[in-house]
Parts: structure tokens; C-alpha cells; sequence
């Protein structure tokens, strides 16, 4: 079912061949040590150029290197390895800075 | 100047980079955590071989009032049978067991299997727990409830404080009854908790200290 969800994101959303970012919203992490294993993964990912998590959004960010095909299998796996669930990913044209922006508004909103 | 050495230090493992309730880190990760009271003294190192499984070694202390120490030494396993991930909550269900040796007022093989049931969000934590605690002649086997709230929700990168409150029961062990209310400060892969247990008994009243490690 994930995996259906993951090809269906890839083929319907044009952003993901010109993807900066994979942006998921994860269930289950709460705390710290949550986060950590989850960076942890997802640091190991070679098309990755950094990480950022978002415990109060729920929110995992992976910015790309340029020029690579955004890996949401590898990606959308690595959550579910460190034990998570993730409710949304998709990849998006915004780099971390900006998606940190956008939470930062969100919460002075 | 002690007094200065020990402010500075806790100031250097506050400042250093916690799950509330977990017993194992994330995967290829050690975990290193020690509680200490008057009345037991617990140490415990394992490595999360996986994301579900640790092993590590443990050595338990166990000083009750009015009677001789005895010192559990034993190899420990930690398990994550299960876990639900909930949209602002996470849920866990451990099974942890050490078995090793014991010595003092007790002597002989020495064996503690237990259960955890842990609930945690980002803002609150509940928690009840179980284990035997056994060697021969020896039987202190205990149970516990623990619940707590974050004074506010902080970020990855910032440290969190929360209030949290033990009750913990211990057959054939004096105190039998252990309530302790303290304060746990928690960094992203570091959590340092201050309580006092059974703070209105004067006879029984003692400082506790539990802190947690890992990378």
C-alpha cells in the first residue's frame, strides 16, 4: 500500500523530477531520540545534502543534491526502518531553508 | 569548589545534546543509563543491534533499609514487541530481562525479567512497568507507574523540561513504597532527571539521580 502511494506521488506530481526536497509528515515521532534515529537514516542517504526534522509538525525534510532524481522509496524506507510511519511525502521544489521559513510563519500565525 | 565541579558538570551534560520511556536507543546506536537513590543504584549499557532488539550488561544495586547490600551483575536484553505510531503520539510495548549473578545478602543466579507499557506525546508521558527481581533467598520483584508533562513544547534542537512523578512498589524491601517527583531535562540524545523520593517522610526521604545517554 505505501509502496502504491510512493509510485502514485512520483508519476502524478511533475515537482518530483525537479525536486530540491522529499518533505514527510511522520507519525509516531514525539521525542528526541525519535528524531535522531530518523536523521540517522536518513544522513546515510547519498543523494541527501541535509536533514531537518520538525518535532512539532511532525515534519522530515531531505534537501538533494542537485542534479538527482528524488529517492522516495529509499526515502519513504529509511522512516519505516528507524520505526515510523509516515502519513504524506511528497517532493517538493523548496530547499530547507524555505520549509523552515514556512513552518516559522505557520507558528506566528 | 566540589560544589562548583559537580554545577559545572551538570551544566556540560545539560548543555550536551532523550525518549522518556525508551529502553534502547535507535538502531547501531549504545545506550548508556544509570539511576541512583539511597536504597538501589542501578547501570546499564546496551547496544540496539537493531531498531527492535539491544543487548547490553547491567548491575543493579539493591540497599534497603535495614538489611545488607546485594549486587546484580548480569548480561540484558531489551525488546520492542510492539509499537503504535498515532499522528501526535507515539505508544510502546518492551520486554527487558537480565541474567547474571548476585552477591551479597543474596548469592547465586540472579534473574529480572519485565514489561513495559509506555504512552508519550510530545507534551505527555505515561508509563507502568513491572519486573521480577530474583536470586536465591531473594525475591524484589517491583512494579511501577510513572507520569509526567512538558513545561513547553521545544524544538530538536533545545531542551525540554518536564515534571514527572514515579510511584514504585517493591515486595520484601524497605521502603516498600517509593513516590518521586522530579524534574527531567531532556536534549535531543541526553536526559538528566533530579527527584526527591518520598519527599514528606523524613525518615525515608532521599535524593535521586537518573540520567541517560546515547549516540
Amino acid at each position: 500500500m505505501k509502496k502504491l502511494i510512493i509510485v502514485i506521488c512520483l508519476f502524478t506530481s511533475p515537482a518530483a523530477f525537479a525536486a530540491n526536497s522529499i518533505k514527510a509528515t511522520v507519525n509516531g515521532m514525539v521525542c528526541a531520540f525519535c528524531a535522531k534515529g530518523i536523521e540517522k537514516k536518513l544522513k546515510s542517504l547519498t543523494e541527501g545534502k541535509a536533514v531537518f526534522v520538525d518535532l512539532k509538525s511532525r515534519v522530515v525534510v531531505l534537501e538533494l543534491k542537485e542534479g538527482v532524481t528524488a529517492p522516495l522509496e529509499a526515502f519513504s524506507a529509511a522512516i519505516t526502518d528507524a520505526g515510523y510511519s509516515i502519513n504524506k511525502v511528497e517532493a517538493v521544489p523548496q530547499s530547507i531553508a524555505d520549509i523552515k521559513a514556512d513552518i516559522k510563519g505557520k507558528k506566528h500565525d | 569548589m566540589f560544589k562548583q565541579r559537580i554545577v559545572a558538570l551538570l551544566f556540560v551534560l545539560v548543555s550536551m545534546q532523550a525518549h522518556a520511556a525508551a529502553l534502547m536507543g535507535f538502531e547501531d546506536s549504545y545506550m548508556f543509563k544509570t539511576e541512583a537513590s539511597k536504597y538501589s543504584q542501578e547501570l546499564m549499557f546496551n547496544y540496539a543491534f537493531s531498531v527492535r532488539h539491544a543487548l547490553g550488561v547491567e548491575v543493579m544495586r539493591m540497599s534497603p533499609k535495614g538489611k545488607g547490600e546485594t549486587i546484580m551483575t548480569g548480561l540484558n536484553y531489551t525488546g520492542l514487541l510492539k509499537r503504535w505510531n498515532l499522528p501526535h503520539a507515539q505508544a510502546n510495548f518492551w520486554f527487558t530481562t537480565s541474567i547474571g549473578e548476585a552477591n551479597g545478602e543474596h548469592d547465586g543466579f540472579s534473574y529480572s525479567p519485565g514489561i513495559q507499557l509506555d504512552y508519550e506525546t510530545t507534551r505527555v508521558y505515561f508509563l507502568a512497568k513491572a519486573r521480577l527481581l530474583r536470586a536465591p533467598g531473594m525475591n524484589n520483584d517491583t512494579a511501577a507507574i510513572q507520569g509526567g508533562f512538558a513545561f513547553y513544547e521545544a524544538g530538536f534542537d533545545e531542551t525540554q523540561p518536564w515534571f514527572v512523578i514515579e510511584a514504585k512498589t517493591t515486595r520484601n524491601f524497605n521502603p516498600s513504597m517509593q513516590v518521586t517527583p522530579a524534574l527531567r531535562l531532556i536534549n535531543k540524545n541526553f536526559f538528566l532527571e533530579l527527584g526527591v523520593t518520598n519527599p514528606f517522610d523524613r525518615d525515608e526521604r532521599a535524593a535521586k539521580l537518573n540520567l541517560m545517554f546515547t549516540y
